[in-house]
């Protein structure tokens, strides 16, 4: 890359890389034992690249095949979430959480909710309680499809067949969602002590059908790619991120749990009726690329078990505390609060400091993928290229929800 | 190794009541929020020494930042600092106050790697510098924006963002 261009273009994470290069040269580091000079070549990868599943860029030194050295250049997809809230009121800004981790538009909402809730002390009924755990968890398994659909589709012995597989099945969730809400990503669907609308007539019999149906197709998958060997031998031992990683870089969800951390809010800090509910963790042993593969797998089957007692146990009564008429407004008191739901990707947090207004004085998100991006350089050093691509999948990252 | 979450056990008044006597004149205003976190202010010249013995604390060590946030409160900066306690599975909630003339605090970085973004981050938005931060570029807005876009008095003009 020429020096003009990179003079004439803001771009600090480019002159950063090259500078690197430049340095490690001076210092005799690009020699070998003859004296030739081994030449790294710095690649921009993204920010439009099909593996970095939105706009990610990272901009990747190489030695040859192998990557030395990985910087991500993030907010290409910056919407000013947080600048947003200071100017809606708490009623407003609910169709905004939807819009950062667009793959899981409920798990957001409520997220954002349930902290406003507790900053306003409002108590959600029952039955919109277990609605939305509901909600919650068909999300929570539409996105891990997303997730390991694309992951797969990256890997090249599967081409994209799975992804359409997955997509196809997700379809039936979006459906159900659509039915309840009337949306199919962007949900505007939570309420303030409740949801917006009571479930429609004859959806829970579809929910058992879809629910009755899904088994099958998560055996589906896992005879798909558990025995290709060339998927396994590109997931197993690569990536491994250790439980001292996971606590140092406070790597959260699937992750996490795929390294054997037992962290997950719906235990570790409940709410909702997840207490009363049975399901177990999916815990991997290795950390490895395979295991965050295979946790996500397990935790379908989990949010499965957990909609199904959901729908047993669903109470009557309204889905909504008081009545939901205009103005819509509401003034918490004074105070900071931050609550955290655990999203498909980790522990999604909204922190809210009221000054007692109609509007949030401050709002900021604790995103997962924001967090789990920060290990990148250190997890992709000294892997291939292309398993750098299999590693990065591996870590189910939405752009919308770390760039904000 | 493996890590066990909640193997101390410890009411979160005795932990709070722990921290607040191993940090005395450090920690003050030490309190509850339910159903586990603890919040207390902090002066910022002591940060780093404090988040250095919080880390390294016997038994029930914060040993990972959840996040930072910085807050604009007129008169002042707030930068806080969210801090997890695997072995007790508690928050604690530091509140360090940030004088808006000489908005500079220390990085926490080299204590918990997880710091690093979340400083640029606030760095970007709010314009809080943190001093010994080894990479302390903007993170999501563009590299030649003028101005931190989340402080209360930012007025957007064009000229803050020449090449938008």
């Amino acid at each position: 890359m020429s020096d003009e261009f990179v003079d004439t273009v803001p771009d600090e994470a480019l002159r950063l890389a090259l500078s690197r290069v430049a340095g490690a040269t001076a210092a005799g580091e690009g020699s070998d034992m003859q004296g030739l000079r081994l030449d790294e070549v710095v690649l921009n990868m993204g920010p439009q690249h099909p593996s970095t599943h939105g706009v990610l860029r990272l901009v990747v030194t190489l030695d040859g095949e192998m990557v030395k050295d990985v910087i991500p250049v993030i907010g290409y997809l910056h919407r000013c979430k947080e600048k947003l809230a200071e100017k809606r009121t708490y009623y407003q800004y609910i169709p905004i959480p939807d819009r950062t981790e667009y793959v899981a538009g409920m798990n957001c909402e409520w997220g954002y909710v349930m902290t406003v809730e507790k900053l306003a002390g409002i108590q959600p009924t029952r039955r919109a309680e277990v609605i939305r755990v509901i909600m919650a968890e068909l999300n929570r398994i539409a996105s891990h499809l997303v997730a390991v659909g694309t992951f797969t589709a990256d890997l090249a012995p599967l081409g994209t067949a799975m992804v359409f597989y997955m997509f196809r099945d997700r379809e039936q969730i979006l459906d159900l969602l659509e039915a309840a809400s009337g949306a199919r990503m962007m949900f505007n669907y939570f309420r303030f002590g409740g949801v917006r609308y009571d479930l429609p007539d004859g959806w829970v019999e579809k929910c058992r059908d879809f629910l009755e149906r899904f088994p099958k197709m998560v055996q589906e998958y896992e005879s798909l790619v558990e025995t290709n060997a060339i998927f396994l031998q590109r997931c197993l031992g690569k990536g491994v991120i250790s439980q001292q990683d996971v606590v140092d870089y406070a790597i959260t969800g699937p992750n996490a749990r795929a390294s054997g951390v037992a962290h997950d809010l719906r235990r570790t800090r409940p709410y909702s009726v997840y207490p009363e509910l049975d399901f177990d963790l999916c815990l991997g042993r290795h950390g490895d690329v395979y295991d965050r593969y295979k946790v996500r797998i397990e935790e379908m089957k989990q949010s499965r078990a957990i909609i199904l007692q959901c729908l047993d146990m669903l109470p009557k009564g309204p889905v909504q505390v008081g009545s939901l008429k205009p103005p819509y407004v509401i003034t918490p008191p004074p105070g900071a609060v931050y609550t955290a739901q655990e999203n498909p990707r980790g522990e999604y947090g909204t922190y809210i400091v009221s000054d007692g207004s109609r509007y949030p004085y401050r709002l900021k998100y604790r995103d997962p993928c924001f967090i789990n991006l920060q290990i990148f350089p250190k997890l992709l050093t000294g892997n291939k290229i292309a398993d750098a691509v299999a590693i990065s999948g591996s870590m189910d990252l939405v752009l919308g929800g770390i760039d904000r | 190794m493996g890590i066990e979450i909640g193997s101390v056990r410890l009411s979160l008044d005795d932990l709070a009541a722990r921290v607040a006597q191993e940090f005395a004149g450090e920690l003050t205003d030490v309190s509850i929020q339910e159903p586990d976190t603890i919040v207390a202010r902090l002066e910022c010249s002591k940060l780093h020494p404090v988040a250095r013995r919080l880390h390294d604390l016997a038994e029930i060590a914060y040993d990972s930042l959840n996040w930072i946030a910085a807050v604009d409160y007129r008169t002042h900066f707030e930068s806080v600092y969210h801090l997890y306690s695997y072995a007790t599975n508690t928050y604690l909630e530091v509140h360090v106050e940030v004088p808006r003339a000489k908005a500079v605090v220390e990085t926490v970085c080299d204590i918990w790697p997880a710091a690093d973004w979340h400083e640029r981050e606030a760095w970007d938005m709010m314009g809080i510098r943190y001093e010994g931060h080894p990479d302390l570029r903007r993170i999501l807005l563009k590299d030649d924006w003028i101005g931190h876009p989340l402080r209360k008095d930012y007025v957007d003009l064009a000229e803050n963002h020449p090449n938008v």
